[in-house]
């Protein structure tokens, strides 16, 4: 029986885990794996909700050789207006421990297309991995989405850089050529200078921890919506699917200024990974406001992190302004390996759109919520 | 003008990156090294593309050698009378 593509059903479970033994088996990444139950447990289909994911297995004759996620949510540019579009996420397949089965990746991206031609993919560790080369031999477009971080600890840093030798953190600080030879004193100073500028341009601007998103979410949405070529809805409804009350791992922040909400950030601590060393890596996952307002709401969103004791701080951005705050704010830009890529259809949506404009960030991706 | 086979032998050169000489009926990803799931797909787009022909998943799967890609070619250009 040739191979067939399905949606993910509670017979094919026990398929499932035997693919992932099978995979764990024959890759050194434990975390290679799909997801064992067939129900999201992260942003299950709901009545009314368009935000949900889908799974979908390739199996033959009852065996489990590859699968694959759609992400249904809706974005929005001032063009189209809202508009329903999936993220292909968690496709695997047995082809990367078996040359038997080498069709099976291609095989998965088709047929999320013939499924879903609004399709996106964001993340993907770099253009030169497997999935990006597919997409584009697909005809998909491919821009990665800026990356920058703060160092708030220079010294730590340093020491880990030392223990890391070779390491992407290296690369990164030898990027940073204003700074070769200067020291890390100055590199601390410099970037307090940076900081305490930003605060005093900023006057009364102050950021409260909340539980849960409300009302002033969806004024704030629909306050800087048509300010963003392209924007994933960020309305108060799913909001409270993407960052629910009983998730405890990030932290929301409401920021004000003079008394009135202006935005809001997910920032959070990233879940121990090896090329950071022992550092604390904390993240601006998500966030919004006009982007006249972006640099109060880093601001913030970085204080918040540093107050929780992260050593460095990450985030990715694609929107310039945002880009700029975070300059502003003591942020270095960096090699980034996280790419947004959109199905044919997609794009010639986007054709006359400036991606510089486009509303993107960590949370658009595939890391939550499994990264924090 | 050039055979089925001659001009799936070409798109195979081109996409794995061997001489059209060393690409024989019977060529798989065991005998050509660049033969991985991206060149695989590269090689099925390839191929609907030069022959305007659209290959379903089932099909697709059948593409274990270079000899199945010319068979299931030319079954595609007689059935869809091309």
């Amino acid at each position: 029986m040739p191979i067939a593509i399905e949606s993910y059903r509670e017979e094919h479970q026990n398929a499932v885990r035997a693919f992932n033994q099978r995979l764990r088996a024959g890759t050194s990444e434990p975390d290679l794996v799909f997801y064992e139950q067939c129900h999201s447990a992260w942003l299950p289909k709901l009545d009314g909700s368009p935000l949900y994911n889908k799974y979908f297995v390739a199996q033959e004759d009852g065996a489990v050789h590859g699968a694959y996620a759609l992400k249904y949510e809706h974005f929005f540019s001032p063009e189209q207006g809202e508009f329903v579009v999936a993220c292909y996420h968690h496709s695997l397949s047995e082809g990367i421990i078996d040359r038997r089965y080498f069709s099976v990746g291609g095989l998965l991206l088709r047929d999320a297309v013939r499924r879903e031609p609004m399709l996106y993919a964001l993340g993907m560790g770099g253009y030169d991995q497997p999935l990006p080369k597919m997409l584009k031999a697909m005809g998909w477009e491919l821009r990665s989405v800026p990356f920058y971080f703060n160092v708030v600890h220079p010294y730590r840093f340093l020491r880990q850089m030392r223990v890391l030798r070779q390491s992407f953190l290296q690369r990164w600080m030898m990027d940073l050529a204003a700074f070769s030879g200067i020291g890390w004193t100055a590199l601390e100073a410099w970037q307090k200078t940076k900081r305490m500028r930003v605060s005093s341009d900023l006057g009364s601007v102050e950021a409260v921890k909340v539980e849960e998103f409300a009302d002033w979410a969806d004024k704030l949405w629909l306050e800087a919506k048509d300010a963003y070529h392209l924007a994933s809805v960020r309305d108060h409804r799913t909001l409270t699917r993407l960052y629910p009350h009983s998730q405890k791992h990030l932290t929301k922040l409401c920021v004000y200024q003079q008394g009135r909400p202006i935005g809001w950030a997910v920032v959070g601590e990233r879940r121990n990974d090896p090329k950071y060393g022992s550092l604390r890596v904390g993240s601006i996952v998500d966030c919004w406001a006009l982007p006249t307002n972006a640099k109060q709401i880093i601001y913030c969103a970085a204080l918040e992190l540093e107050a929780n004791g992260m050593n460095l701080i990450v985030s990715n951005q694609s929107h310039k302004q945002w880009r700029r705050a975070l300059e502003e704010c003591g942020f270095f830009a960096a090699e980034s390996n996280f790419v947004f890529a959109t199905s044919k259809k997609f794009s010639g949506l986007l054709q006359k759109s400036d991606f510089g404009q486009f509303h993107l960030n960590r949370a658009n991706g595939d890391g939550l919520p499994g990264n924090f | 003008m050039a055979s089925v086979a001659q001009r799936v032998h070409s798109i195979a050169s081109d996409v794995f990156g061997v001489p059209a000489q060393r690409i024989f009926p019977d060529s798989s990803p065991v005998t050509l090294e660049r033969w991985d799931s991206t060149q695989h797909l590269t090689f099925v787009l390839a191929l609907e593309e030069s022959f305007q022909l659209q290959f379903s998943p089932e099909e697709t799967e059948r593409i274990r050698t270079i000899g199945d890609a010319v068979k299931l070619v030319e079954e595609k250009i007689q059935v869809e009378g091309k």
